[in-house]
């Protein structure tokens, strides 16, 4: 396997808030807006703005509805930001498994 | 190979277990209060101990209300400390604790009315020990791992008592009264109230 560039991982997940958002939803099917800002302990509009770009991407699905009169917005994981994670935790994988490597032929 | 440097080795250590503390609080229902707990075993203490100046150790009227007094106080202790760790009060997590749960206490209701309608009330205790055992048990694969051991010494308490069913009553305070306040205080004082 080559050797692993930060430029290899995928900008759009790396970012802490985009990742979180991503990870939260591989582990659970389905999380509200509100799931989602409690979970990553951040502000709304930081969330939003997160969604939006992780939305854009197809990487995640959102349906908007209402629940007892109020709105309600929920998340899930599409399968090509299932796969994104996928890669993204494989390529992290090989970066800490090349460092092994290269402590292990000192 | 490029070796990668100490700050993005670093980095990826800290990223991936970021995304596994992440996924663990999307996934883990926290808010069991330990509280909570121990009133449901002050109840069953108090329950058990009705049932025996009744001499009747499986009495409906006594276990029914006590058993609603006890989920309406834990479901209400859980709510006040989601909402103190700031965690969601619903989740996807509980939703699929109450899947799990719920079917095993229904199986439970309706063999207690069997089992009462055909005068097999001796076997009360043990079934309901047992089957709030094996719902615990497997819901507490979503929760922490006391409410998981609880649910095994549950299960154990309930073959004891449909064993020797002479010991249903001492089974029935062990369980919903001690084993609860137990499991509630390591709760609190692990998991912070």
């Amino acid at each position: 396997m080559g050797s692993v560039e930060p430029d290899d991982l995928d900008r759009l997940i790396h970012e802490r808030i985009r990742l979180g958002i991503v990870s939260a939803l591989a582990a659970d099917d389905s999380l509200s807006f509100g799931d989602l800002k409690t979970i990553l302990k951040t502000s709304d509009g930081n969330l939003s703005v997160h969604a939006r770009k992780l939305e854009g991407a197809g990487y995640i699905a959102v349906r908007k509805g209402y629940e007892d009169r109020k709105p309600k917005t929920e998340y899930r994981l599409t399968p090509k930001g299932r796969k994104a994670l996928e890669t993204y935790l494989i390529s992290m994988e090989s970066l800490l498994s090349e460092a092994r490597d290269a402590l292990e032929k000192k | 190979m490029t070796t990668p440097s100490p700050n993005s080795q670093h980095d990826a250590k800290e990223t991936l277990d970021y995304i596994r503390r992440t996924m663990e609080s999307a996934s883990t229902y926290t808010a069991v209060s330990g509280w909570g707990l121990v009133f449901s075993g002050v109840v069953g203490i108090l329950a058990t101990w009705l049932a025996w100046l009744r001499a009747v150790p499986a009495d409906l009227r006594i276990w029914i209300p006590a058993a609603m007094i006890s989920v309406a106080a834990a479901s209400v202790a859980n709510a006040l400390k989601a909402r103190k760790i700031e965690v969601p009060v619903w989740s996807g997590v509980l939703r699929r604790v109450f899947w799990v749960v719920i079917p095993v206490l229904v199986a439970g209701a309706l063999l207690t009315f069997a089992l009462e309608a055909n005068g097999a009330t001796q076997l009360l205790p043990g079934t309901w020990l047992a089957l709030y055992g094996a719902g615990v048990a497997a819901g507490g694969t979503f929760s922490v791992r006391a409410i998981r051991w609880m649910g095994v010494v549950f299960l154990v308490l309930g073959a004891v008592a449909l064993a020797q069913p002479e010991f249903g009553l001492v089974m029935l305070g062990v369980g919903f009264g001690g084993l609860h306040i137990g499991a509630g205080l390591d709760i609190t004082w692990r998991h912070g109230g």
